[in-house]
């Protein structure tokens, strides 16, 4: 059986005021699997991803990425581990007075990408979410739809081990829900590991992939592909 | 079957993370001057009351400079009176005229008598009428001894009295004196405005840059989530204090040339009517170089000041 890719060890969560998010969470994530999470709203789904992206650190419990406990990370190895994780946001968090391609090859500079090659990378992203010719365009003169596939196109275009997608559903209609859904089930079957929050259960049901359940911050069902088809 | 793609020279030659390393700091360079054009008149008038702020520690070095050259000159110009012994007569001054003369701290010397030394006292004096009264003149002979380029008119001075038939020798340096204390004074309070003057310039920039982060706060935060270092994130502001500092110091020059134009024809004026030939000088070179970097390291840290807390704020304890 190989390495997992993530790992929770008895994770807790607890946020200032005594909020608590996560409780005894145990669960482990292997290379290449596309897996739902989902619960109601405030269930934990956020924090758990935030847990996996290394923007919260736990407040009790180990929480291991490719064999790394993430919680004793320092500061500064933070970014180096985040950059292999790719995260799809509800919101796109695009930045509006930048055109799309330079949205997209943002993680490419940051990682201090040659031009040719960030040019070359882009425009393969690009083609992959099939908004080749939006590359020039500035994202407020995108639909809704459009501007979520350009954040999977920035989340995807360094080729991360991890992608993370919170909620990346919520604001489109279901034909546009149903295309992201095949960009991501094409995403996994070039093999890599997805993790997917979204409570629209229709769709997790339609898909067929494992299926986590978060509930006032416990895990309290994990659903094998093969039941989820069952 | 692709082929292989071509490596560049430059690329053989320099390792790849000097490469990565040169082409984040492109980005941050031009992120940094894109983000300053892009609002040209809040750039400009930080640039501005930045340079009006340096340019008054600037004009206080370039005038104590030139008080302390113009004070130089003076002295030069100071002459030595030497009063002689009344016992002393004609033929005893011009004896020690010829012996002064010769010496080679001396550039000149002028023979005064009694009787010339009597006139110019009545005219300063307006009393033309009571010295014709006078019976017998009571000034001696005078001599006004001016020193050769350079020389401590104190030392020459103290030799001239030691010469015989010298009843005094007097030297006028107490205005001087009393000048150079000032001038030490003002080159005190000059270093306590720079040191002043620099924290304001920090200020400013600080200022400047915690709006311009406030300005690309949704910019910070997906550069963090996606990966960027502190380093990454920082830079671009660090530049930006760079450039902010470094026009407000090259600003601040030309405010203080501009001012030494306007005054180098009053003060070469000033000069002649003294007959010296002073004229101003700019502030030199090295100091400029000193200044304009100085200002613009000031701006980098005032910026690393303001970007270190924002950064705090956005990672998780």
């Amino acid at each position: 059986m190989s390495e997992p890719l993530i790992r929770f060890e008895q994770v807790a969560k607890r946020y200032p005021g005594g909020v608590h998010a996560l409780e005894e969470i145990d669960l482990q994530l292997t290379a290449g699997e596309m897996v739902f999470l989902t619960g109601h709203s405030g269930a934990g789904k956020s924090t758990l991803l935030k847990l996996v992206a290394l923007l919260e650190r736990p407040s009790r419990g180990r929480v291991l990425f490719a064999g790394r406990n993430v919680g004793q990370l320092s500061r500064r190895h933070i970014p180096g581990l985040r950059r292999r994780i790719g995260i799809v946001f509800q919101d796109h968090a695009l930045l509006a007075e930048r055109r799309v391609f330079d949205n997209v090859a943002l993680p490419l500079v940051i990682a201090g990408t040659a031009f040719p090659e960030i040019r070359r990378r882009v425009r393969a992203a690009l083609d992959q979410v099939g908004l080749l010719d939006k590359e020039r365009v500035y994202p407020g003169m995108l639909s809704a739809g459009q501007q979520q596939r350009v954040g999977v196109a920035r989340a995807i275009v360094a080729r991360p081990s991890l992608l993370l997608a919170d909620e990346p559903t919520g604001n489109l209609d279901p034909a546009l829900s149903a295309e992201l859904m095949r960009l991501f089930m094409r995403l996994n079957e070039q093999g890599m590991t997805i993790l997917i929050a979204s409570h629209d259960l229709t769709l997790i049901r339609r898909l067929g992939r494992r299926v986590l359940v978060l509930d006032k911050g416990r895990l309290i069902d994990d659903v094998s592909a093969a039941q989820v088809g069952a | 079957m692709s082929r292989p793609r071509k490596r560049s020279t430059a690329s053989l030659l320099v390792p790849a993370w000097l490469r990565s390393w040169a082409r984040r700091h492109a980005y941050s360079f031009l992120s940094s001057l894109g983000s300053i054009s892009r609002q040209p008149l809040a750039s400009f008038m930080t640039i501005a009351m930045l340079a009006i702020t340096l340019s008054l520690p600037a004009g206080l070095y370039v005038t104590l400079d030139n008080i302390g050259r113009a004070g130089h000159g003076w002295e030069r110009l100071d002459s030595i009176s030497i009063f002689m012994d009344e016992s002393q007569g004609r033929e005893k001054a011009i004896q020690l005229a010829s012996l002064v003369s010769t010496w080679p701290t001396v550039s000149a010397v002028d023979l005064i008598s009694p009787e010339k030394g009597m006139a110019e006292l009545a005219g300063r004096l307006q009393l033309d009428d009571v010295a014709g009264e006078i019976a017998s003149n009571p000034l001696p002979w005078v001599l006004e001894v001016t020193l050769a380029a350079g020389e401590d008119v104190r030392l020459v001075a103290t030799r001239l009295e030691d010469v015989e038939g010298v009843d005094q020798v007097i030297v006028d340096l107490q205005w001087l004196d009393r000048l150079q204390a000032i001038v030490a004074l003002l080159r005190k309070m000059a270093a306590l405005l720079a040191v002043l003057f620099a924290l304001a310039v920090m200020f400013v920039i600080g200022n400047t840059v915690r709006m311009e982060i406030n300005n690309r706060h949704q910019e910070i935060r997906v550069l963090a989530l996606i990966g960027a270092t502190d380093g990454f994130v920082r830079r671009p502001f660090l530049y930006s204090g760079l450039w902010y500092g470094l026009a407000g110091g090259v600003l601040a020059w030309l405010l203080t040339e501009l001012g030494l134009l306007l005054l180098a024809g009053p003060v070469e004026r000033l000069s002649a009517s003294y007959a010296g030939t002073f004229a101003l000088s700019s502030l030199p070179a090295g100091v400029v170089a000193l200044f304009a970097g100085g200002s613009g390291l000031l701006g980098i840290i005032g910026a690393w000041l303001v970007v270190e807390r924002h950064l705090k704020s956005i990672h998780p304890e």
